[in-house]
């Protein structure tokens, strides 16, 4: 762990140092040093733009998550559990989950309009089809001698719901979670580049337009951040959930 | 006869605790849009005493699991009857507890809540639960292990929290598929032993699945011997070894050896005579 945290972050200062030395050598707008980089992100950062922009698309990226999941997994639970309903659906799911979500951008703005609903609605179609197959597949891949035990036991089907599936089911569940956080993190910055210019995806397409490459290239780091923690955050949650799991993998 | 033992076919006991008359089951099995019918079990009958220890033997394949299976309740006969104490068998009940050849234990919980995971489903409250797993596990001699996971043990120490588990709810049948099948041999013995011992001091009735013939002989107070499949009983042998049985005693025994090559030889004749 600590040696990998440290070619972690050997990596970081090489490529860091890498880009100062490229950046002051070429002296050209399109590949501004680094420092001067780290200066446009602290005044956008002091000026209050940042944040400001930071929080509205969040709010749409955590809603928009939120929304997914909680559907996603409701829905891939059942999928999982009634061949009926995954029969009646898989065609949709499956069809969805490969097909690129941003040529539905433009349905999305006339059903939703191009308010804040829309972005989450981008946000939600982005991160939703993943989170369902992942959870469907955790579902059918639940060892049925649990199951077989269970109801050996007195369970009924409640009980086999709640104490067998849904906890074998987890590990799969929370490794749909983290894909669907990273294509909602895609869907919040394609949302605000494609639909209405606000919160960070406004910031892209002003400055780029603006060839402001030092404040550009500012934001895209904080998106890479923004995908970076929200990642550790589904991970973390996975390894309080399914610490057991972890356990066997490191074996 | 051979050599003094009492080959039985059909025992007929005043007062059996499960009583399988006529027993048959087949399964339809498809291959590309092909159903077949796959006969499993045909005309099976078995009397089986109260605190009797019997095995059940037969070539893989001769449905011996899936009889285990149908008197627990978890699957649905075709012909004929099982019954328990004269009810016919539809369901799982309290009385029997299942001890599985995989063991069948929750990778997420901890080995104390494995074995309380029997008892949640009897709606017994969390202290009553707690108590009663730790002195199941005691029993079995995993008291200090209660807050491994299942993945933290060995095999041998994973299926002493199975039967934990299964003694926990105190049923009068225990029902144990291949229960020491994916053990080393070494640990295999001990279970064995220890099997035995528990067996002396609860007085359960015990039906054994194995296709080990020294497990089956050491073990029990009838071996029956099944014919491939479709399965039958071929033959219902009485084991008269004295109990308590001295693992290294009963194993060098004259009769012991010569019951263990009987069954073998049965079950060869058995599957001579098969013709699929």
């Amino acid at each position: 762990m600590k040696s990998r945290f440290g070619t972690n972050f050997f990596s970081l200062l090489s490529l860091a140092l890498l880009w100062e030395v490229t950046g002051r050598a070429m002296d050209s707008t399109l590949i501004p040093p680094l420092s001067q980089i780290g200066a446009a992100w602290w005044k956008l950062l002091s000026s209050g733009k940042l944040l400001s922009n930071l929080s509205m698309s969040l709010t749409t990226l955590v809603t928009g998550f939120c929304l997914a999941v909680l559907i996603g997994v409701v829905v891939g639970l059942l999928m999982g559990r009634f061949r009926a309903v995954e029969h009646f659906l898989d065609l949709y799911v499956n069809a969805l989950m490969s097909a690129p979500s941003t040529a539905f951008v433009p349905v999305l703005i006339l059903w939703f309009g191009l308010g804040v609903e829309s972005r989450v609605a981008v946000v939600f179609l982005f991160a939703v089809f993943v989170i369902i197959i992942n959870t469907m597949t955790g579902v059918k891949q639940v060892d049925t001698v649990l199951v077989e035990m269970a109801r050996s036991f007195g369970a009924r089907e409640k009980e086999i719901f709640f104490m067998i599936i849904l906890p074998a089911a987890l590990p799969a569940i929370m490794a749909g979670l983290r894909l669907g956080m990273g294509r909602a993190v895609k869907g919040m910055v394609t949302a605000e580049m494609l639909l209405t210019l606000t919160g960070i995806g406004a910031m892209i397409m002003q400055y780029g337009s603006s060839f402001a490459t030092d404040s550009l290239f500012a934001v895209i780091f904080t998106v890479l951040l923004i995908a970076l923690l929200t990642m550790k955050a589904v991970q973390w949650l996975d390894r309080r959930l399914t610490g057991w799991k972890a356990e066997i993998a490191i074996e | 006869m051979l050599n003094g033992l009492n080959v039985l076919n059909n025992l007929n006991d005043s007062n059996p605790l499960v009583e399988i008359q006529g027993v048959s089951k087949s399964f339809h099995k498809t291959v590309k849009e092909h159903t077949t019918e796959v006969k499993a079990l045909a005309d099976v009958s078995l009397s089986i005493r109260e605190n009797e220890f019997i095995s059940i033997i037969g070539p893989s394949g001769c449905g011996k699991t899936t009889l285990l299976k149908m008197i627990d309740g978890l699957i649905p006969y075709d012909g004929g009857k099982i019954l328990i104490d004269g009810k016919q068998v539809t369901a799982p009940g309290p009385d029997r507890a299942v001890v599985f050849q995989a063991f069948a234990l929750l990778p997420w919980r901890t080995v104390l809540a494995n074995v309380e995971f029997s008892l949640e489903l009897r709606r017994l409250p969390k202290e009553a639960r707690t108590k009663t797993a730790r002195d199941y596990l005691k029993r079995v001699g995993l008291s200090d292990f209660e807050n491994h996971y299942p993945h933290e043990l060995s095999g041998g120490m994973q299926q002493r929290a199975g039967l934990a588990r299964a003694l926990a709810v105190n049923p009068s049948i225990l029902l144990m598929d291949e229960p020491f099948g994916a053990v080393d041999a070494q640990t295999r013995q001990l279970l064995q032993e220890e099997l035995l011992e528990l067996w002396q001091r609860e007085r359960k009735t015990v039906i054994f699945i194995t296709h080990s013939m020294d497990e089956a002989v050491y073990l029990s107070d009838r071996v029956v011997v099944m014919t491939p499949r479709p399965g039958k009983v071929a033959e219902i042998l009485d084991v008269p070894l004295p109990r308590p049985r001295v693992s290294e005693a009963v194993r060098r025994d004259a009769k012991f050896v010569d019951l263990t090559n009987y069954i073998w030889e049965s079950l060869k004749k058995a599957m001579e005579n098969h013709h699929p």
